[in-house]
């Protein structure tokens, strides 16, 4: 009886640890465990053509120096992110303000420009690859009714047209992201002090400044932040426009890492590659955090 | 009425008729295989096979067929070609054993084979006296395509082989002949058999018809471009590497007139001509828009007309051609055996003996008759029997030359470069023709990618690639006997 009394009392304080112990148990299954194999991969010779699977130390790491290909792919990563993000957000956030107003129609536009985004970026891709086909393709068609005769223009070959035609598939997706974001953050804004700011005679830049972009700041740190992130991942627009080529000309790190890893079969070199992005991403992740403000 | 469908309803019905109803002294291999495979009646079993038209083969005729016979389900897994590798791959180090056939290009077969992922079939071609009807297979794709160390690891099944198509009219035009001796000095040939003279016919079209009908086209995006520089650098005299040191030769003086020629070449073709590729040039050469081409057997049919009135056909161009469409070699005369297609048993497999029996089956003279002359099918004649089969001579008038034309292709072709991870070396060409689009100059592309073969080597093994590159070039097509 007392025993009982003090059980109810007493109730064992590790019940709860044990009632968590499935959902962590699942959790570093399918997150921690995958992460760890692959560093251990990643110190090995694992190769799918071959049997040696020997520890080989830094060799995989150390050769990720010498990989002229791997750097030019960061560069191509980084070349498009600095573009295509500034523009995304510049973009998405003249539609936020063009859209703040109410207006006739307005549900129905907002829902025609968030379509894009709705779309899986291999068929978004895969479309793009048509309009700007050069034999059946209409973009070269219309461009051919503007001067006055057949444009043959090479979108997916010629260099000089190969990362404007990226990029505007990029812009063309993911701006309307972009939009929706900031024109939840932008309803959200105090009118009562942009009103004010209107009636102490402070013009629109002086207002956007000082008022609403410390109010939507957050918001718009977290989609920089979720776009940037994303277009270093970039992987499926460039796969179906491009493949990476002409030659290796728009490959960027998630191409790289996926010929290195099923098309050349560098089981151990690829997860030497990821580890790699990890560490640059982890980096300049916790940089942008702690400048945008985002940890406080 | 009887249609044409009809008609290969019971020509097909024939030759089953005909193949499964022989005495049983003249038990042929599709029969002994029916009858072995009947003990695994109400087993599955699963072949990798290339998604798309190639599918239909086994998902329309012979997978229901099989089942028919011997009461086996088959399981298609479909398969894009450019993962067909990987997932065999995957499947053999995993230990899976998802796949019990598997349907493997030839240039593969000494990566798999060394991995281990195929079964040696030489215990089964004995055990169901498939033997002889194997040596009946055209010596080219039996001899080069077959084994790996002396063991048989897949059955030859699809002869791909490149061949130029021209158009007769075009060609015969006797206003173009007598402008082109007028310009020349000499007889337009019909058909070009070198490059030089393809060249100069090409770009006098061109310009003669004023660019309503261009002098040709070709495959021109990368992936097609590493198979027809393999080719084209081949008959030009190149070889792929220095036999004694295993360096890289690509980047030789015919490697760089190969670039250069295709540049050249460009200027007489369709506009934006470097982006296509078989649906592209197909399109083109269909409606009429270029005059030459070269390509795999399944544009000669289609050019006639034969089996695009079916459903499954209907992404392919109306021709608009049939009827004046001449085969012949291409420049050079040796075409390239581009890709191909065997079938294997995986080594993973937990079915072999059945999947073998399919194999055989698939593989027999009777039932690849049938397979070859389906109209959906992209599978073509790679046995003696099928380049003389009447039933195949009739399919349109001019089957025969046709027919001819794939036999002599069979007879001199070249084989795709086959080493130890050659998808590596291969990925390297796919490279290079593609920064050739891009402007970048010819002997610079080459320089670069020799240097990434000998990476390549250096990281394989010189000496272990050397032996497998030298057992490679010792094939009769391998290199042209010049």
């Amino acid at each position: 009886m007392a025993a009982a009394t003090a059980l109810r009392a007493n109730p064992d304080r590790n019940f709860r640890y044990w009632l968590l112990t499935p959902a962590i148990f699942l959790l570093l299954l399918v997150g921690l465990f995958p992460l760890f194999y692959s560093l251990a991969v990643s110190f090995m010779r694992i190769d799918m053509m071959d049997t040696d699977t020997s520890f080989a130390g830094l060799y995989n790491y150390g050769n990720l120096f010498k990989d002229k290909r791997l750097w030019e792919a960061l560069g191509h990563t980084l070349l498009i992110t600095v573009i295509a993000l500034p523009i995304e957000l510049l973009l998405g956030l003249a539609m936020a303000y063009l859209f703040l107003e109410k207006m006739p129609g307005r549900q129905i536009f907002v829902s025609l420009l968030v379509l894009p985004t709705i779309i899986s970026p291999i068929v978004a891709g895969a479309t793009w690859r048509l309009l700007f086909d050069n034999r059946f393709g209409p973009i070269n068609q219309i461009l051919g009714w503007f001067a006055g005769h057949p444009v043959t223009a090479l979108w997916t070959i010629n260099p000089r047209l190969v990362y404007p035609a990226i990029i505007f598939c990029e812009i063309w997706q993911w701006t309307p992201f972009m939009f929706l974001i900031l024109l939840a953050a932008l309803s959200n804004v105090d009118r009562s002090q942009t009103e004010a700011a209107a009636i102490d005679g402070a013009g629109f830049s002086r207002t956007f400044l000082r008022i609403v972009l410390p109010a939507i700041w957050p918001v718009m740190a977290i989609a920089i932040l979720i776009r940037g992130l994303d277009l270093v991942r970039i992987f499926d627009i460039i796969w179906a426009l491009t493949s990476g080529g002409p030659g290796t000309m728009t490959e960027t790190i998630s191409v790289y890492t996926y010929a290195q890893g099923f098309k050349q079969f560098e089981t151990s070199y690829t997860a030497a590659i990821a580890f790699l992005v990890i560490v640059i991403l982890t980096v300049v992740v916790t940089w942008a955090i702690r400048r945008m403000g985002l940890a406080k | 009425m009887v249609t044409r469908r009809d008609l290969g309803k019971i020509g097909l019905a024939a030759g089953f008729a005909g193949t499964f109803t022989r005495p049983a002294w003249a038990e042929s291999a599709a029969d002994i295989a029916v009858k072995a495979a009947q003990q695994y009646k109400g087993q599955t079993i699963s072949i990798v096979w290339e998604a798309g038209l190639q599918s239909l083969d086994p998902l329309n005729f012979s997978g229901p067929k099989w089942k028919e016979l011997t009461g086996i389900d088959v399981k298609v897994v479909e398969v894009p070609v450019a993962e067909m590798f990987t997932k065999i791959m995957q499947d053999f180090r995993s230990g899976a054993g998802a796949y019990d056939a598997l349907n493997v290009i030839p240039a593969w077969m000494p990566d798999l084979a060394n991995a281990g992922a195929l079964e040696v079939l030489d215990p089964f071609v004995d055990k169901y006296a498939y033997r002889d009807e194997l040596q009946k297979i055209a010596p080219t794709y039996r001899d080069n395509q077959m084994m790996v160390n002396g063991k048989i690891y897949g059955f030859p099944d699809d002869g791909d082989v490149f061949v130029m198509y021209y158009r007769k009219d075009v060609l015969g035009d006797p206003a173009l002949q007598a402008a082109y001796k007028e310009k020349f000095g000499q007889d337009l040939p019909v058909p070009p058999t070198t490059w030089k003279d393809f060249d100069q016919v090409g770009a006098f079209i061109t310009e003669f018809t004023g660019g309503k009908t261009f002098g040709a086209a070709f495959f021109r995006e990368s992936g097609y471009g590493n198979f027809m520089f393999q080719e084209r650098f081949r008959t030009e005299g190149g070889k792929f590497f220095d036999g004694e040191t295993m360096k890289a030769t690509i980047n030789s003086d015919a490697g760089v007139k190969v670039f250069t020629d295709w540049l050249a070449e460009n200027k007489f073709g369709p506009p934006g001509v470097e982006q296509w590729g078989f649906v592209e040039n197909l399109a083109g050469f269909l409606q009429g828009q270029t005059a030459m081409t070269v390509s795999w057997p399944p544009y000669g049919r289609w050019a006639a007309s034969y089996g695009t009135d079916q459903e499954v056909m209907s992404w392919v161009p109306k021709s608009t051609i049939a009827g004046k469409v001449g085969y012949a070699m291409p420049p050079g005369g040796h075409p390239e055996l581009a890709a191909g297609f065997c079938l294997s048993v995986s080594s993973g497999s937990k079915n072999k003996e059945a999947a073998y029996l399919f194999i055989q089956w698939l593989n027999s003279e009777a039932v690849s008759l049938e397979r070859v002359k389906l109209p959906y099918a992209l599978r073509d004649p790679f046995r003696d029997s099928h380049f003389t089969d009447p039933g195949y001579l009739a399919l349109w008038p001019d089957a025969k030359d046709y027919l001819a034309a794939l036999q002599a292709g069979a007879n001199n072709g070249l084989l795709d470069l086959s080493l130890l991870q050659t998808d590596k070396y291969e990925e390297v060409l796919r490279q290079s023709v593609s920064k050739l689009w891009a402007g970048e100059d010819p002997k610079a592309i080459l320089d670069a990618a020799a240097g990434e073969w000998d990476a390549i080597t250096e990281k394989i093994g010189v000496d272990k690639q050397k032996a497998v590159y030298a057992d490679w070039a010792a094939k009769s097509g391998a290199y042209p006997k010049m």
